[in-house]
C-alpha cells in the first residue's frame, strides 16, 4: 500500500502539522520572553519581543556562573555514565555466559532495584553516601548513579550477550585471549548498538535528574546542577519571569543541542531500550 | 589436579566480572533498603542521636488515619489511573496517524518528542509561566473564557493542570514505542483482512489492537512505575496547592521525611510505597502478558 495523496490526506497533514505547532507553543513563548524585559513580559507575554535584549542572558549567565554549572553536569553525566557502562557490560558479560544457580541469583538480585522507588530509599541513601565520603560533590554524585544506572544497564546488555554466538569466545580463546582481554578487543564491540542505547538513555536520565541532586548537591553553589540551579532560581525570582524564562533556555539548551545531532539514535534508542526494558 | 586449577580460575574471573556491579548495587539499593526497613520500626526526627524504635507504630499510625497519607494515595491512584489511560489512547492514536507515512510524518515525530527531552522541573516551571501569565494574554487576545479560568488556584482544576502536563511532557516516548510496534504489524493480514470486506475500524480492533499488545504492556508498565512516582512536576508546577490537594504519596514521603524532620514515619510511608508498586506491576505484568498473542 503505497502512500496516496488524496485531498483527505493533505486535509490531515496540515491539522497535524498545526497540531504540533500548538503543541510547541508554550516552548516557543518561553523562548521569546527571555529576549524581553520585565515590563514587556508583564504586558504582553504572547507579542514577539520589541527589541531583541541578550541582558537577561548575561544577567543569569553570571548570577548562577553558568560554565561552573555546565561543568558539573558534564562530570556528572559523564563519571555516571562511564562507570554503569563498564560495571555493568562486563557484569552482563559473564552472568549470561555462566549458567549456574549462583549466576542466575546474581542477575535477579542486580535487576530487581527497577522496581524499588527511590522515595524507599532517599533517606538512607543519603546516609550511606555520607559514610562514603560522596556528599557533597560532583563526582560522588555520578559515582552513585553507577548503582542507579546499573540494574537497567545490566538487563539490557543481558538480553543483548544471550544472542551472541558462544563460537565467537572460543575463536577468541583458541587464539590465546583470556579473560578481560577477550572482552574488552572481541565482545565490547559488539555491544555498540546497545550501549549506545544506553548512554542516550542514561545522558537524559542524569542530565535532567532532580530529586537525587537536590538531596545530594544541593549544599553549595559551586556542586550544584543546571535543573537545581534552575529551581531555586525560580523560587527566588517568582515574580522576575524574564529572568526564569532566560535561566529554564539556558538549562534546557544543552539537551537540546544534543538532541539535534542524536536525534536518530535518540527514537531508536529509546525504541530498544523500552522494548527490552 | 589440573581439573581443580581451572575450576579456580573459572570462579575468580566470574568475581571479577561480577563483583563491580554487585557492589554498586548492594551499595546503592540492598543496603539502604535494609536500613530503611529498620528506620521504619522507629520514632526518630534525625536530630536525635539515638533513634527509639516503636515496632510497627508507624504503620498503625499511617493506616488508622493519615488524612496526608490517605489524601496523597487517592490523588495518586486518580492521578495514575487517568495518566496510564489518556496517555496510551492519545499515542496509540497519534501512533496511527504517524504510520500512514504523511510527508511530514519525521517533523511530527520529533515535534511531539521534544518535550520529553526536557526535566520535569523546568517543564512544571514553564507551565506556571504559561498558565499565570500566558494564560492572560491569550485570553485578552482571544477573548476565550477557558484562558480566565484558574487553572493553578482551583483544586479540580490543578489536578488536570498537572495531568495534561505530565501527558503533554511525556506523550512522545510513548508515541514512539507504538510507531515501532505499528511498523511489526505485517501489512498481508492487514490487507487479507481488507480483502475479506473488514472496514478501517474493525481491522483496528481485529488486527492492529491484538499485535500492538507487547507495546502496550511495556508503555502501561513504564506509564504505571512512571506516574506513581510523580513528583518533580507537582514540586514546580503547584507546590501541592492550592490547599494541599495535589500532594502526591512521592511528595508526602518527601515532605514528611526531609521538611517535617520525621524520618522514622517517612520511611514507613516509603516502604509501604515500595511493597504497593511491587504489588501492582507483578499483577499489571502477569495481565498483560497473558492477553498477548503471537503474530
Amino acid at each position: 500500500m503505497r502512500s496516496k495523496h488524496t485531498p483527505k490526506r493533505l486535509i490531515l497533514e496540515i491539522v497535524m502539522v498545526i497540531v504540533s505547532l500548538l503543541f510547541l507553543y508554550p516552548l516557543f513563548l518561553t523562548i521569546i520572553n527571555s529576549f524581553k524585559s520585565f515590563s514587556e513580559v508583564m504586558t504582553d507575554v504572547i507579542a514577539l519581543p520589541k527589541s531583541f535584549t541578550l541582558e537577561n542572558y548575561t544577567y543569569v549567565w553570571k548570577y548562577i556562573n553558568y560554565p561552573r554549572l555546565f561543568t558539573n553536569n558534564l562530570i556528572i553525566t559523564v563519571v555516571g555514565l562511564a562507570g554503569i557502562i563498564l560495571v555493568a557490560s562486563i557484569g552482563s558479560y559473564k552472568l549470561a555466559r555462566t549458567k549456574s544457580r549462583m549466576s542466575n541469583f546474581i542477575y535477579m538480585l542486580c535487576i530487581i532495584p527497577i522496581l524499588i522507588p527511590f522515595q524507599s530509599i532517599m533517606l538512607t541513601v543519603l546516609q550511606v553516601a555520607k559514610q562514603l565520603h560522596l556528599s557533597n560533590s560532583t563526582w560522588g554524585l555520578g559515582i552513585l548513579y553507577w548503582g542507579f544506572g546499573a540494574p537497567l544497564a545490566l538487563f539490557i546488555y543481558h538480553g543483548f550477550v544471550k544472542g551472541i554466538p558462544r563460537e565467537i569466545d572460543e575463536s577468541a580463546t583458541i587464539d590465546g585471549a583470556s579473560g578481560f582481554r577477550l572482552f574488552f578487543s572481541v565482545i565490547f564491540p559488539l555491544l555498540k548498538p546497545v550501549t549506545a542505547t544506553i548512554v542516550i538513555i542514561d545522558v537524559m536520565w542524569i542530565w535532567n535528574d532532580f530529586l537525587l541532586p537536590l538531596l545530594m548537591v544541593n549544599g553549595s553553589p559551586s556542586t550544584k546542577t543546571l535543573t537545581l540551579a534552575a529551581y531555586t532560581f525560580v523560587g527566588q525570582y517568582t515574580s522576575d519571569w524574564q529572568y526564569a524564562m532566560t535561566a529554564m533556555v539556558m538549562a534546557v539548551l544543552p539537551s537540546i543541542i544534543v538532541f539535534i545531532f542524536l536525534q536518530k539514535y535518540i527514537v531508536k534508542g529509546v525504541v530498544s531500550g523500552a522494548v527490552k526494558g | 589436579m589440573k581439573k581443580l586449577g581451572r575450576k579456580w580460575t573459572e570462579k575468580l574471573e566470574f568475581g571479577a566480572f561480577t563483583i563491580p556491579v554487585l557492589l554498586c548495587i548492594i551499595t546503592i539499593f540492598y543496603i539502604p533498603f535494609a536500613m530503611t526497613i529498620r528506620y521504619s520500626l522507629m520514632k526518630w526526627n534525625g536530630i536525635s542521636k539515638n533513634p527509639t524504635f516503636i515496632g510497627l507504630d508507624n504503620f498503625k499510625q499511617i493506616f488508622s488515619g493519615d488524612t496526608n497519607f490517605t489524601n496523597a494515595a487517592l490523588f495518586t491512584i486518580k492521578y495514575a489511573i487517568l495518566y496510564i489511560v489518556i496517555v496510551n489512547v492519545l499515542a496509540i492514536l497519534l501512533a496511527l496517524v504517524l504510520d500512514m507515512k504523511l510527508r511530514s510524518t519525521t517533523w511530527l515525530r520529533t515535534a511531539f518528542f521534544i518535550p520529553y527531552i526536557l526535566s520535569l522541573v523546568i517543564v512544571g516551571f514553564i507551565w506556571k509561566f504559561i498558565f499565570m501569565q500566558g494564560f492572560e494574554s491569550l485570553g485578552d487576545s482571544t477573548g476565550w473564557a477557558i484562558f480566565d479560568l484558574s487553572w493553578l488556584g482551583e483544586p479540580g482544576l490543578a489536578f488536570v493542570s498537572i495531568l495534561a502536563v505530565s501527558i503533554w511532557q511525556s506523550i512522545g516516548f510513548y508515541l514512539v514505542i507504538y510507531i515501532a510496534g505499528l511498523q511489526s504489524v505485517p501489512e498481508d493480514l492487514k490487507e487479507a483482512a481488507t480483502v475479506d470486506g473488514a472496514g478501517p475500524i474493525r481491522k483496528f480492533f481485529s488486527i492492529t489492537l491484538p499485535l500492538l499488545a507487547p507495546s502496550i504492556t511495556i508503555s502501561v508498565f513504564m506509564a504505571l512505575t512512571n506516574s506513581i512516582k510523580v513528583f518533580d512536576v507537582i514540586l514546580s508546577l503547584t507546590g501541592g496547592g492550592p490547599g494541599g490537594t495535589t500532594y502526591s504519596i512521592a511528595y508526602d514521603i518527601y515532605r514528611d521525611t526531609f521538611q517535617n524532620n520525621l524520618y522514622g514515619y517517612g520511611t514507613a510511608k516509603a516502604l509501604i510505597l515500595f511493597v504497593a508498586v511491587l504489588i501492582i506491576t507483578v499483577i499489571q505484568l502477569a495481565f498483560f502478558k497473558s492477553k498477548e498473542v503471537e503474530a
